[in-house]
């Protein structure tokens, strides 16, 4: 990597190791989502160092624009908001730590020992291609993911409806 | 250590401290939240995989793209699950819930 890229690199680490410790150990679950927000961000900065920047603002777009706002409604309309004070139990402390060390330590050390050919410059690949490609060999998953996404839509607003007269 | 591996390691940490929020948090929203860090490392590690191996970087791009389209539908799902599992048990502590129905 060049010089400056190396400094954009450490600077969305620095992003993403302190969002994610405040997404996952913040007691207030607004400011968990602040956290992952920066997260998102600063994964999206990722992508257009790996010279994708189209899935860079998909990401901006998807998770940014959409995922987020949703998880901010789940937030306000289960009234969630101070369940995550007090403390944790100490076996539910165990468990955490050790999900976290296992996977860890076991993909650290096959991506550190086994390395891959890699490249030392990324691909550069259009986004004109992405959709010859997506209108052209993987039509079917295309269409599939609009037929998944209206299925989640059309189960969400039914698993939520309240019929007349109930609570 | 190639780029790769650097790219490789920062989602391998996303992941991991997503797992780890998902055991350690006590409400279903603050899962989902961890959950959203698990895909992320995830979908990190793909397009990185793609755009510095000689693979297919167009495949990789859009599987990266089928990736944050199950998430966004997923996130979705989550939402009403939520509020049903609010409505009946006025709480989203996952302590409390046991009984699948009655």
């Amino acid at each position: 990597m060049e010089i400056l890229a190396k400094i954009a690199f450490s600077f969305y680490c620095l992003i993403i190791f302190t969002g994610s410790v405040m997404a996952v150990t913040s007691r207030s679950l607004v400011r968990a989502l602040v956290g992952l927000i920066a997260v998102m961000i600063a994964v999206a900065g990722m992508y257009l160092l790996l010279a994708a920047p189209f899935i860079a603002f998909m990401q901006i777009l998807i998770y940014i624009g959409g995922v987020s706002v949703l998880i901010f409604f789940a937030i306000m309309l289960s009234r969630a908001e101070g369940d995550e004070a007090g403390p944790v139990s100490f076996g539910r402390a165990v468990n955490a730590l050790v999900s976290l060390l296992v996977p860890a330590v076991i993909l650290s050390v096959i991506i550190i020992y086994h390395p891959v050919a890699a490249l030392d410059a990324p691909l550069n690949v259009s986004p004109a291609l992405l959709g010859k490609r997506m209108l052209g060999a993987y039509l079917l998953p295309f269409e599939l993911i609009s037929v998944v996404l209206f299925a989640a839509m059309a189960g969400a607003v039914l698993a939520a409806w309240r019929k007349r007269g109930q609570p | 250590m190639t780029d790769l591996m650097l790219f490789q390691l920062v989602g391998v940490f996303l992941f991991c401290v997503g797992i780890f929020g998902l055991v350690w948090r006590k409400t279903l929203v603050g899962m989902l939240i961890a959950l959203e860090l698990m895909i992320n490392g995830a979908g990190l590690s793909i397009v990185a995989a793609a755009q510095l191996t000689a693979g297919d970087a167009v495949k990789g791009q859009l599987a990266a793209l089928f990736v944050m389209g199950l998430a966004a539908a997923e996130a979705t799902l989550i939402l009403a699950i939520v509020l049903v599992v609010v409505k009946r048990f006025k709480s989203s502590k996952t302590d409390g819930i046991f009984n699948m129905r009655w």
